[in-house]
């Protein structure tokens, strides 16, 4: 069990007295402190479960420096800290109803918050074991060669090329590839047939590689 | 990802006015109250066992009943209590001693039977009744059980409902012995464990999941 720096609630006969000062509806009671001046977890929790909405929100408030220490001794990377915390926040707002505001606030907290560190220990654990960190690799070399992927993917280079086919293969090329049109858009709109079609592109596609290995093997 | 701040916001939003659980040993006396009647039900439909009479008078038998039973009353206590946050986790130890008495005649139980009848000596039939009055049992049990202990499920749901499932293992074993002629102990034992085991391994698989979906809400 962790100890707490910030023991939030007193004995727990102290808590019927401060409950008796709490109006029927929970609403417009006034900070339930303690001796020392901080907020009484116990008795804002009560009242925050009669639906005193102001309370709640101090209360989550209070209690969220107290988890991220509590998690910080166990949870290292800033990110998975705080997805813990917001997690023991969730958790905790879903189980509000098991609090009994006659036991101490602190081991109800800290037992929810305990599980959902090791919760989230267990999911680092998971992840780490099937991820590894890749660094950034943004050099490349400077020679030409390896570089002639860009350039055979320069749309400039491309077009140049593709005027100079012939017509029909030219057109198949432009309404195929660089409109992407479908087979039947292509051969509504020029007139040609579906195979007349694939076998232009299958021709050009063919030429259009010829071109630009010559071209490779110039430069 | 959500700012903490921004999370305190929607949940504060969120936030309706709850009722509080009462005291984990009142719920528990609750669900014994219902195990009671399911089984008094159950008797008032089947009848109970003809040599019951005889049954009674045998110390064996009635050291089995009544360790069952307290393991039980016992195990359901202990499920309640320490499904509570910040209870002690030692409270799914109360029924050990009573469980050990239990488990322990109900080896001595299993090996006379092996030994006086044999095994051509448990018919289908018998042991199909025996399995029908099990689930008629031990279902509605379960069922009332794991709604009455579903906070639990987003704190560590495993032992608790490993207790859980013994409490009504334990009320289905009382149940049968004073039903059927049959001690199927064991069997009641493997169904109500293993049926546990089966949803938590499966609640750990989806788990997460369904608790995504349901935040998602």
């Amino acid at each position: 069990m962790l100890r707490h720096s910030h023991p939030p609630s007193p004995a727990s006969g102290s808590d019927k007295e401060g409950l008796a000062s709490l109006t029927p509806g929970g609403q417009e009671a006034p900070a339930a402190k303690r001796a020392d001046g901080k907020l009484d977890w116990s008795i804002t929790m009560a009242s925050a479960q009669m639906g005193d909405l102001n309370a709640y929100r101090r209360l989550l408030q209070d209690i969220t420096p107290y988890l991220r220490a509590l998690a910080a001794r166990h949870i290292r990377n800033a990110d998975d800290l705080e997805d813990t915390v917001q997690d023991v926040l969730l958790t905790v707002h879903s189980v509000r109803n098991t609090y009994d505001p006659s036991r101490p606030f602190a081991p109800w907290l800290v037992a929810i918050a305990n599980r959902r560190i090791v919760d989230g220990l267990r999911r680092h654990g998971r992840v780490c074991s099937h991820e590894s960190s890749v660094e950034n690799e943004l050099e490349t070399f400077s020679a030409d060669e390896a570089n002639l992927q860009e350039e055979a993917a320069d749309a400039h280079v491309v077009r140049a090329a593709i005027d100079q086919l012939p017509v029909g293969q030219r057109n198949a090329m432009r309404m195929l590839k660089l409109e992407e049109m479908s087979l039947q858009e292509a051969a509504a709109a020029s007139g040609m047939s579906v195979a007349a079609l694939k076998v232009a592109t299958h021709r050009a596609m063919k030429r259009l590689r010829e071109m630009f290995r010559q071209r490779g093997s110039k430069t | 990802m959500t700012r903490t701040s921004d999370l305190i916001d929607l949940l504060v939003a969120d936030a309706k006015p709850v009722r509080r659980l009462r005291h984990p040993a009142a719920r528990a006396s609750c669900w014994l109250l219902f195990a009671a009647l399911v089984m008094f039900l159950v008797g008032l439909a089947h009848g109970v066992r003809a040599d019951l009479a005889v049954k009674l008078n045998q110390p064996l038998f009635v050291i089995s009943v009544a360790a069952a039973m307290a393991t039980g009353i016992l195990a359901a206590m202990g499920a309640f209590l320490a499904s509570v946050p910040g209870m002690s986790r030692h409270w799914l130890l109360l029924p050990a001693p009573a469980s050990l008495v239990w488990v322990a005649t109900l080896g001595y139980g299993c090996l006379t039977h092996w030994v006086s009848i044999g095994p051509e000596g448990m018919s289908p039939g018998e042991t199909a009744r025996c399995f029908a009055t099990l689930v008629l049992v031990g279902m509605p049990l379960s069922l009332v059980m794991l709604i009455m202990l579903r906070h639990v499920a987003r704190l560590s749901p495993g032992p608790v409902a490993m207790t859980g499932s013994l409490a009504v293992a334990a009320i289905t074993a009382v149940a049968l012995s004073i039903l059927h002629p049959l001690d199927a102990t064991a069997m009641i034992l493997l169904w109500n464990l293993g049926v546990a085991a089966l949803y938590l391994s499966l609640s750990g698989r989806y788990g997460e999941r369904l608790l995504s979906w349901v935040t998602q809400r």
